[in-house]
């Protein structure tokens, strides 16, 4: 019973750190309509940011957050403003055009084979930054102490976020965008460049995402592959465009892939999330949170 | 010479040159960059059926590759059938599995199908890996099946050479691009086109689209699963990292798309095109220089879907329809 426990609440850390990499992807999604598949590929940029970042100075990893957020802000403002801003000037009466996933997913094999040419296929890793291995016991229980940094840190990225979107002239600006882009327009709202930020923030949440990882998980060229995928499903989970839904979202698939082993092969696990996965776009395609499925 | 006639005569040379080829080519490893590059035209061409017709973006073709090879290889290895039967039986289960998949996902729009069709494929990879006996079935889980290159002849479809296969896959490649043609003619391909276009408007006209769709994807699904089988048969090794991997349900799609889908000669253009730009890269920057064909795909597909949206098919065919004025033109003065 104790190791269910601690395998829940470790699931949770887990889980919450899900969240944060899938935040940037449901950001993305609630304003530009599109589903963003180089978002594994930006998570990579971000801890590949990091790790270099903590590797030269030494600094703890969560003092990268002042480098990595707008380097990696930057970075997705001009990755929209350059590359995929022409197909929605192309494709200006298609809702949610099909041609943007196909570009996203040019940028995710560029980025990729890019940063294997730079950086080798090599696994790196921060082996004696404070974080990593610490463990906290309660009672007989261990909880991993980078994973309790990083749950943390996307509560609060999620927080900050929803906060800018509600409470600021352009989270106002940025939320009306999504609504009716058109109507936004008219009200004089430069559509194009509420794009290119919502891109910045969401690239750049996945850049906090990284600095959470980079403590107690390699970083190599291809693994934004093994998460992006998972991003996918807890967007879907949580509803495209939710914030909140996004971290609720991280939080079951964390609690299935830390639970389950207990009862099946841990490799089944992986299975069960893909059902799940597909029950939820079927039964629910607009996810726990999601805006009414209108498209 | 009218213009009939010019066609005629080229496509006559098309297919006189593609069946002589193998006499001229004689290394090996050419050879096999060519088998390769129609397996994948083929491959691609059947996608085409769903993916360019019916205006969807299916990602996961490659669960159709698996099953095809996965069935008739296990047909052969442990019940001594024919891998011709078994490619008929594989089809046949892939139709059926294409059927299953697109019930309910031709319900969703954009890109929910395009993630759906991922987690069928990611999915069913999954359970492949984590099975070792499906029943009286032996898969191997994710070590996989290694087919033992006994009794060569074309009735257990094994051959020493490499150019038995050239010919068995420029075959399978005449046949689904006559078939794409034949449909891209029919009602049903207009039926697909329109419903991929303006659903509701199409709908309004009384036409069946869930119905038109699921007939191209089980069109799609079978044709695909056949190619399985060849992959098997060729490679003689297959596992779920391979033959169900996600990156070849990236590359069919990739090549269809940079060639230009929902035309007959996009895929092939788009194989032709980019097959051997992969092959070449691989060859002589491989060890210095990994993934850098993967880098020129990428720059490739980002421009040609600004540029020319609907694929190089377009200039290409713009520029092959000027020159057959220009020839019988010339040729009546």
């Amino acid at each position: 019973m104790i190791t269910i426990l601690e395998d829940t609440i470790n699931g949770i850390l887990m889980g919450s750190i899900y969240g944060l990499m899938a935040l940037g992807l449901t950001v993305i999604f609630g304003v530009l309509k599109v589903i963003n598949f180089a978002h594994g590929s930006l998570l990579m940029v971000g801890m590949y940011v990091a790790y270099w970042a903590v590797q030269l100075t030494g600094l703890h990893p969560y003092l990268a957050l002042i480098l990595v957020v707008p380097v990696m802000y930057l970075f997705g403002y001009y990755l929209q403003d350059i590359v995929i801003k022409p197909i929605y000037k192309a494709e200006k009466q298609v809702r949610e055009p099909i041609t943007v996933i196909i570009v996203t997913t040019g940028v995710w094999y560029i980025l990729d084979n890019l940063s294997l040419l730079v950086f080798t296929p090599q696994y790196r890793s921060l082996p004696d930054n404070p974080l990593r291995g610490k463990m906290i016991e309660i009672g007989s229980m261990l909880i991993s102490v980078p994973k309790l940094w990083g749950a943390v840190t996307a509560v609060l990225t999620a927080a900050a976020i929803y906060w800018f979107l509600q409470k600021t002239r352009m989270g106002r600006a940025i939320r009306a965008t999504s609504l009716d882009r058109e109507a936004a327009s008219l009200m004089g709202i430069r559509q194009y460049s509420i794009y290119n930020i919502t891109f910045g923030i969401g690239t750049a949440a996945a850049g906090v995402a990284g600095v959470t990882i980079v403590p107690f998980f390699n970083v190599f060229p291809t693994v934004g592959v093994l998460f992006d995928i998972k991003c996918f499903i807890i967007v879907v989970l949580g509803g495209l465009g939710s914030i909140g839904g996004a971290i609720l979202g991280g939080i079951i698939i964390g609690i299935i892939e830390s639970v389950g082993p207990q009862f099946m092969a841990a490799t089944w696990t992986e299975a069960i999330v893909y059902g799940l996965f597909l029950i939820f776009l079927f039964v629910r395609p607009s996810g726990l949170f999601g805006v009414k499925y209108d498209w | 010479m009218t213009r009939e006639r010019i066609q005629i005569f080229f496509l006559i040379a098309a297919a006189g040159g593609a069946l002589g080829l193998p006499l001229v080519i004689t290394s090996p490893t050419y050879l096999h960059i060519l088998i390769l590059l129609f397996f994948y035209a083929y491959l691609t061409t059947s996608w085409n059926l769903v993916g360019g017709f019916a205006g969807v973006l299916p990602l996961g073709h490659s669960t159709f590759v698996g099953i095809g090879a996965y069935t008739s290889t296990i047909l052969s290895l442990q019940y001594g059938i024919s891998p011709w039967i078994g490619m008929i039986i594989g089809g046949v289960l892939a139709a059926i599995a294409g059927v299953v998949i697109g019930m309910p996902t031709f319900k969703m729009r954009g890109a929910y199908f395009a993630l759906a069709t991922i987690a069928f494929a990611e999915g069913f990879r999954v359970m492949v890996e984590n099975i070792d006996y499906l029943g009286p079935f032996f898969l191997n889980g994710p070590r996989g099946l290694q087919i033992p290159p006994l009794n060569v002849g074309l009735a257990n479809f094994m051959f020493t050479g490499k150019s038995p296969y050239y010919y068995i896959i420029l075959v399978m490649l005449a046949a689904v691009l006559i078939l794409t043609y034949a449909i891209s003619r029919s009602k049903l391909g207009y039926q697909l086109v329109a419903g991929g276009e303006e659903p509701e408007a199409a709908a309004a006209l009384g036409i069946n689209v869930a119905r038109a769709k699921l007939i191209a994807m089980a069109m799609s699904s079978f044709l695909t699963a056949l190619a399985g089988t060849f992959y098997a048969r060729f490679t003689l090794f297959i596992h779920p990292k391979s033959a169900m991997s996600l990156d070849l349900s990236f590359e069919i799609a990739f090549i269809a798309l940079i060639g230009g889908r929902g035309s007959i000669a996009g895929p092939v253009l788009g194989a032709l095109l980019l097959r051997p730009v992969g092959d070449f890269s691989r060859i002589y920057f491989g060890d210095k220089l990994p993934g850098l064909h993967l880098i020129i795909f990428g720059v490739v597909l980002i421009l040609v879907m600004i540029y020319q949206p609907r694929g190089l098919q377009e200039p290409l065919t713009r520029a092959y329809h000027r020159l057959l004025d220009r020839l019988s033109g010339k040729i009546e003065k």
